[in-house]
């Protein structure tokens, strides 16, 4: 198996590079530069472990999940079927790409856990080797856990439910230690997250998984024999396609790749039989689908919903910052939601051959999607309801509802329509920062839709606050949130008019692509008549069953 | 090699893909040096089962037995060639590279004599030193057959060897197989071509991931068994 290309190295140090001075910068404003006192240095080092013990939790959980699905390695196609099935040792082969990706990954780990370490002596000590040196210490066993976890779990072919349910139960105890719920102490990646803290405090213990992320990598190499050649060639086939998509910011297509790399393919036979046509034929198609969906995206829905449901709790007992993890989560689930309408773009050859605008056939999708999120959403307030019963609570949450379910399916449609960014030549011509402004509205402008879907909520808790009318600021927040959730209903409604129209205004100022060879379909009275925009040939890109528009 | 030795033999095997199932349980025998077509609809199960022979997918219950030992180990690897029907090919080494390679994986010389004979044969000798990346999808499953024949191997199992092929290259490969099972190789051939049907001793057709046909070849109606 080949060494890794000088090109692959240098766009994995222009990511590494790119990753950590993100951290960095994210790092350096939430910490600023006061020095703690006493008292707060106390309570960092009695909570501190306990929180980053979950971000641990959460890194086995991840690398668990992703060894019982053939990973962490991502062998060449051609090394899995004639490498892996030549009669050499398979453990021997796959030993030198695990190092090579183990290598790469310490590397990365050392420079974040490093700058983390650096970070924190600004708040919480004065000696800036120690922090640096368990920062990256901290960092090396982290990675040491959930690399080795992968690897054991590929090596030994863990069943996914397996390892859903090992790690699943690992991030409880951790969020339940951190959370100080009942009595549920000592989760042992608290344990580890005493690292980060040693300069502080030094825990022994903690030498214990320090012991382990080494006993573990090994274990996983040695058993690396033991992988799975059908997860390894699926994995193989589609992490190459998955890295694309994602540096082509393709959500909609990340998506479908990641479906496939966990094999979540739609039941034959649906939840619900329907019969019949109906007489809503695009609403009776999403019905259908949603009533085709496998298990996992439902638990995977509801799960979002629960999530979505405690952040909005928190939001209402002050932490407002969880309103984003809320319209996150609310939005990652409209992304499933609005799938029919996902199916319509992907294949628009087939849309267009239907006798009716495009724009109507999409919002018309827009319905199924509205009714999944809305019992996601549902979901969501019956938890954040129960966590704290009121009347109070009751009311707010049956105001929150609709904007918040409305907002992220709104969000979702416009990701997953607006598939990758369209390179133009009249975008060539503006400055850097402008088209910088486009790609972020582009990537940002969807998920906040969904985050102001959740303001019904902040307002309330701001107008309990200043004890003023919390159904009031409520129903104002959600007037607000319905007003954008129409404007973007608006515009995937009008946008092919719309895109027509900056199409003739770009062949106007004569900047379009290929403005000069657009073809002239007729003649009348001297005028020219163009024909409507067509869509721009299909991309060539590297998914196998996706045609999409631009 | 005895011929009346069972060098392939699957018990309950089957494979599903979520709810739908590729494969019904099937218990099946090869006897060394035996000759068998595998034939069928798209979707059948072909591909399923030989896809799992060669140890490339993983049964969801059931054995795989080559030559006395579990399909993908070591033994089994050793003695199976495997012609899948989609070229898997690396990009940055010629063919010549490729059978240097790989043989030397199985134990061989690499590029000698032999191989040049059966690539004359194939008709791709002239573009040797070429990469397959950029050959067509003939060339390329020529390249892939040249690599699946120059290689040590007691049982040969091919899928659709004969999609993309010219008629010469057809030829050779029918010819080719033929020497193969001369010399004791055992051959398991999905196909729809009848032709290649007749040669063979036996036929086994799949419908929908059943047994519909399991007897001499010379009995069997390919056209009805494919038909859907």
């Amino acid at each position: 198996m080949a060494d890794i290309h000088w090109i692959d190295a240098l766009y994995q140090v222009y990511l590494s590079a790119f990753v950590s001075l993100f951290i960095v910068l994210l790092l350096s404003s939430w910490i600023g530069g006061e020095r703690l006192g006493p008292w707060r240095t106390s309570l960092v080092l009695r909570d501190g472990p306990d929180v980053v013990g979950v971000a641990v939790a959460l890194a086995i959980l991840v690398g668990l999940r992703s060894g019982a699905r053939g990973g962490p390695l991502a062998i060449e196609p051609a090394d899995a079927r004639h490498v892996l099935l030549a009669p050499v040792d398979r453990a021997l082969a796959l030993r030198s790409p695990a190092l090579r990706q183990l290598r790469f990954a310490a590397f990365v780990a050392v420079v974040v856990g490093a700058v983390g370490g650096q970070l924190a002596v600004r708040r919480l000590g004065d000696q800036p080797v120690l922090w640096v040196l368990s920062g990256a210490a901290f960092a090396l066993v982290t990675l040491g856990l959930a690399y080795g976890a992968a690897l054991i779990a590929g090596g030994r072919r863990v069943p996914i439910l397996v390892a859903n349910i090992v790690g699943v139960a690992l991030l409880a105890w951790a969020v339940a230690d951190a959370a100080d719920v009942g009595y549920v102490h000592y989760s042992p990646t608290g344990l580890v997250g005493t690292i980060p803290f040693w300069p502080l405090e030094f825990e022994p213990l903690a030498l214990i998984p320090a012991v382990l992320a080494v006993v573990f990598v090994l274990i996983g190499i040695t058993g690396l024999g033991g992988i799975s050649l059908e997860s390894a060639e699926r994995r193989t086939r589609l992490v190459g396609q998955l890295k694309f998509a994602a540096t082509l910011q393709d959500l909609r297509t990340v998506m479908v790749l990641r479906r496939q790399l966990a094999m979540e393919l739609p039941r034959t036979k649906p939840w619900i039989r329907q019969h019949g046509p109906g007489r809503l034929p695009v609403w009776h198609r999403g019905v259908r689908g949603v009533l085709r969906w496998p298990a996992a995206r439902v638990v995977r829905l509801i799960g979002f919903g629960v999530v979505a449901g405690i952040c909005l709790r928190g939001v209402a007992n002050g932490t407002i910052p969880l309103v984003l993890v809320a319209g996150l989560a609310l939005y990652l689930a409209a992304l499933d939601g609005v799938e029919s309408m996902a199916q319509e773009a992907d294949h628009p050859g087939r849309s267009e051959g239907i006798p009716r605008p495009i724009g109507d056939l999409l919002v018309r999708h827009l319905g199924v999607g509205a009714l999944v999120m809305t019992l996601v959403a549902l979901v969501g307030a019956v938890v954040g309801v129960a966590m704290k019963p009121s009347l109070g609570a009751l009311g707010i949450a049956a105001i929150a509802v609709p904007p918040a379910a409305l907002a992220a399916a709104g969000g979702a449609a416009l990701s997953v329509l607006q598939g990758i960014q369209e390179p133009s030549a009249s975008w060539d011509l503006i400055p850097p920062e402008v088209a910088g402004m486009r790609s972020a509205f582009r990537i940002a402008g969807p998920p906040v839709l969904a985050v102001i879907g959740c303001l019904p909520v902040v307002l309330a808790h701001a107008a309990l606050q200043n004890e003023g009318d919390p159904f009031g600021a409520a129903t104002t927040g959600a007037v607000i949130a319905l007003v954008f959730t129409g404007l973007a209903a608006g515009w995937i409604h009008q946008r092919e008019q719309i895109k027509a129209w900056f199409h003739d205004l770009q062949d106007q100022a004569g900047t379009a692509p290929g403005a000069s060879s657009r073809p002239v379909t007729a003649t009348d009275g001297g005028a020219t008549t163009r024909p409507r925009p067509t869509r721009k040939p299909t991309p060539t890109k590297v998914t196998t069953s996706l045609p999409r528009k631009r | 090699m005895t011929a009346d030795r069972a060098l392939l033999q699957t018990t309950e095997l089957s494979k599903r893909y979520g709810d739908v199932d590729a494969l019904a349980p099937l218990d099946l025998t090869v006897r060394a040096g035996e000759r068998v077509v595998l034939v069928g609809h798209n979707g059948s199960g072909k591909s399923t089962l030989l896809r799992m022979v060669a140890g490339l997918l993983e049964p969801s219950d059931g054995e795989i037995r080559i030559g006395g030992a579990p399909s993908g180990s070591l033994e089994a690897r050793a003695i199976t060639s495997f012609l899948p029907d989609e070229p898997v090919l690396y990009d940055d080494l010629s063919v010549r590279e490729h059978v240097d390679y790989i043989g030397r994986l199985h134990g061989t010389d690499g590029y000698g004599d032999e191989e040049a004979d059966i690539a004359e044969r194939l008709g791709i000798a002239h573009r040797i030193d070429d990469l397959p990346a950029r050959f067509s999808r003939g060339l390329r499953q020529k390249t892939a057959l040249l690599l699946g024949l120059t290689r040590p191997f007691d049982l040969l199992i091919v899928d659709e060897p004969f999609v993309g092929l010219d008629l010469a290259g057809k030829a050779a490969l029918v010819e080719l197989l033929e020497e193969r099972h001369q010399a004791g190789a055992t051959l398991v051939v999905a196909t729809h071509d009848a032709e290649y049907a007749d040669r063979v001793d036996r036929c086994i057709a799949l419908r929908d991931g059943e047994v519909t046909f399991d007897g001499p070849a010379h009995k069997a109606d390919i056209a009805k068994l494919v038909s859907v």
